[in-house]
């Protein structure tokens, strides 16, 4: 009897907290949202996300935004739908522009178009702020789903003191394939068999890769996927075989690039010790290099083979699926403020990468920096040739697919026609239940 | 019991047996009452992280979803004959193999050696032990960060200092022959000295009188290793390759941190290759179905181990 008064008493006290637990804040305050923002580059950039949300709330005072750190890209995503799973999505997440496709086909991701609509503006005078190169990634079926916030495309950085040490003139970058061999020839140091310094390095790790070979794809004219379908890439064709083969060469052939599959933090590191006198690396490290570069170094576009054409990178703000509609405004009044003109500028100068909405290249400040950095304003040049990313339905796999064996030739361990047959025949698979619902269902 | 029958007689003539038998019960129950209540709070976060986790993989594994609009549909088998068919997993055993035979014999070796070494306790052998014993302290993700550099090519610790001996420098992580032999070493620098700890242990249970016999006998350092010392370090041994194993199939952070199974899968671990099919490919049918293979084929062995020691001891 005593015992079940007891037992009484615990699970009355057990529903009150749970009771608490299910209604919580019945009191009047601000929209509590949350936003969740990677860090794919140096820990200083979560220092300058905490200014940012912290004079959001300074000058919003009906919401009040908590940033949270979620790791690289890759983990973001990861947090992100563990989240939704859970039924607890966060407000906003600045989420890789290239998993969005994917995103959309799981549902995930709410269309922004409503939103966009209730501000009185069309769909048409929103997305014109941005660099037309950032749109591919950002509407979906004709609907908005993504506001690009940070964005890069890869570069040839050259470490100008070596080039005139080796007669080249750095003020000429090389601009075709044939030239930059050339130059990572003249540029290659040997003491017998061993390399002292490499003409060039290209990094090659998950993720890097695959990005670098769209790149080297798409300055051979090719294009790695289908932009308007994600059930389809590219890999075994003539402009990914001549990119393969290209890079193999250098490998191996000429061997003026370091054998095996480098990571970028390898390749950046290699460049600033002065040991590899070229390299291509994303725009996001050149605040890097400008900071730790102890010699002159030149940026300069990607060389072409058959044309200049350059993949985006970076990422875009986008609302998970399933929020109330009072956090779904709030995160939409974040996310409005986040890529204005002036926090794009202020945003871009922090961490290297080029701010997606074409005023911020108008502010004084961004006038200012840009002269004083010159640097910086080759990417965003670069932009007018500049394509999509990649994405796909499965969009990590089925890049996995071709990295997987890129790294194989570039370890000398398959030959590039072998090896693109070996992805294109994966990917095909790793997409069939995609194409199976879509493209191959028929009345 | 038997000092309770008598008592109890008279109550079994005047009531029905059954009732004694629940009366019985409900009395043993009233008794060990408390005993569960104390047990309850721990069972139930057993029952919701342990067992129900659990539970829920085994589910998962039967179940399937093809495309986000596919309905989840029973497939039974049909996931465990995916996983075991699929390339990149009979690859990522076949590496967990090489690695946890290639991790377990030079830790546990240099561990006996070090522990051999260091048995007598003194100023310097302390230093030296916690020298020896300072990589576990360091955790994984902390260490991998920390041999990233060391193996960069051309510019890391270990280029600079080797780099001048070979005729080549090899990638180690980007190379596909090598990168899985760097990773290993990163384990045993780490694992080598835990396992230290064990061989001091046992070592303090070699029997005092019996080594002093031997000393009296005129055994050499050697004899008195290979026929004394050794012998009596067997459960140590059983025990510490359990561990080792264990550790092999269960410890991929320095994977995710330094190759995230590359090159080409050259590093792939099979607990990896379960995250990979469940983050990646967002295909949790699959990542269970490999999670129960692991599951099993670890239960088996650890049951395997532990009965072999077991009838040692006893046979001894």
């Amino acid at each position: 009897m005593l015992f079940s008064r007891r037992l009484m008493l615990g699970l009355a006290v057990a529903g009150t907290m749970a009771g608490a637990l299910a209604f919580p804040a019945m009191a009047e305050g601000p929209t509590e949202i949350d936003l969740f923002f990677p860090v794919p580059v140096d820990g200083k950039l979560a220092r300058d996300m905490g200014t940012l949300i912290k004079e959001f709330n300074e000058t919003h005072p009906a919401i009040k935004a908590t940033a949270v750190y979620t790791g690289s890209y890759d983990d973001t995503l990861i947090k992100t739908r563990a989240a939704i799973k859970a039924g607890k999505p966060p407000s906003a997440v600045i989420m890789s522009a290239n998993f969005l496709l994917d995103m959309q086909i799981e549902n995930e991701l709410t269309n922004l178009d409503s939103l966009i609509a209730a501000d009185g503006t069309t769909k048409e005078q929103f997305l014109g702020q941005f660099f037309p190169a950032l749109q591919g990634n950002a509407v979906i079926n004709r609907s908005v789903y993504g506001v690009p916030f940070h964005n890069s495309t890869p570069l040839l950085y050259i470490n100008a003191d070596k080039a005139k040490e080796a007669g080249l003139d750095p003020n000429k970058p090389p601009q075709t394939w044939a030239e930059l061999t050339d130059w990572a020839k003249k540029l290659t140091k040997r003491e017998g068999d061993k390399v002292t310094q490499w003409g060039i390095a290209i990094p090659c790790a998950y993720d890097y890769c695959g990005w670098m070979m769209e790149t080297l794809t798409m300055s051979n004219g090719g294009r790695y996927y289908n932009e308007e379908f994600g059930g389809e890439v590219y890999y075994d064709t003539p402009s990914m075989l001549g990119a393969l083969t290209w890079w193999n060469d250098l490998v191996s052939k000429h061997k003026v690039h370091p054998p095996g599959a480098t990571p970028g933090p390898a390749v950046s590191t290699s460049f600033i010790s002065g040991n590899a006198a070229m390299i291509m690396l994303s725009t996001g490290s050149l605040t890097y290099v400008r900071d730790n570069a102890k010699f002159a170094y030149k940026v300069a576009f990607i060389p072409r083979n058959v044309r200049n054409a350059v993949p985006i990178g970076g990422a875009s703000l986008i609302v998970p699926a399933g929020l109330e509609a009072d956090r779904q405004k709030a995160a939409w009044t974040l996310i409005k403020w986040m890529t204005s003109p002036e926090k794009s500028a202020w945003w871009s100068r922090a961490t290297g990468y080029f701010a997606p909405n074409m005023a911020a290249y108008k502010t004084p400040d961004m006038v200012e920096f840009l002269s004083k950095n010159p640097d910086a304003k080759t990417a965003v040049e670069q932009l007018d040739v500049a394509k999509p990313w990649f994405a796909t339905y499965k969009t990590v796999p089925v890049r996995k697919n071709l990295e997987d064996e890129v790294m194989l030739v570039l370890n000398g361990k398959k030959q590039p026609k072998e090896a693109l047959i070996a992805a294109q025949k994966a990917a095909d698979e790793t997409l069939k239940p995609y194409n199976a619902e879509t493209s191959l269902k028929l009345p | 019991m038997s000092l309770a029958e008598p008592a109890a007689l008279p109550v079994a003539a005047s009531a029905p047996p059954r009732l004694l038998l629940l009366k019985r019960f409900s009395a043993r129950f009233k008794a060990s009452l408390p005993a569960y209540l104390l047990l309850l709070p721990s069972l139930i976060f057993l029952a919701l992280f342990t067992y129900g986790a659990m539970g829920r993989v085994i589910v998962d594994a039967l179940y399937q979803r093809a495309t986000p609009k596919a309905p989840v549909r029973f497939v039974g088998f049909e996931n465990i004959n995916a996983v075991l068919a699929d390339p990149a997993f009979t690859g990522a055993v076949v590496n967990n193999l090489v690695y946890a035979v290639g991790t377990a014999i030079p830790s546990i070796g240099l561990a006996l050696l070090f522990a051999l070494a260091l048995s007598r306790t003194n100023a310097v052998n302390s230093v030296l032990r916690a020298a020896l014993f300072l990589p576990v302290l360091i955790p994984m993700v902390a260490a991998s960060a920390l041999f990233l550099f060391i193996f960069l090519p051309n510019v890391g610790l270990l280029d600079y200092y080797i780099g001048r001996l070979l005729p080549v420098l090899p990638n180690w992580l980007g190379d596909y022959d090598i990168a899985l032999y760097a990773i290993m070493v990163i384990t045993i620098w780490k694992n080598a000295g835990y396992y230290m700890l064990f061989f001091l242990a046992g070592l303090q249970a070699v029997p005092e009188d019996v080594m002093e016999a031997a000393y009296l006998d005129g055994a050499g350092p050697w004899q008195r290793l290979r026929h004394i010392i050794l012998p009596e370090l067997k459960p140590t041994f059983l025990f510490v390759t359990v561990i080792a194993t264990l550790n092999a199939v269960t410890q991929v952070d320095h994977v995710f941190v330094m190759t995230k199974g590359g090159p080409s899968n050259a590093t792939n671990l099979v607990l990896f290759y379960i995250y990979q099919q469940a983050v990646e490919h967002y295909d949790i049918g699959k990542a269970s179905a490999a999670t129960l293979l692991t599951l099993a084929a670890l239960m088996g062995l650890t049951a395997l181990s532990f009965r072999t020691m077991a009838n040692r001891e006893g046979g001894s």
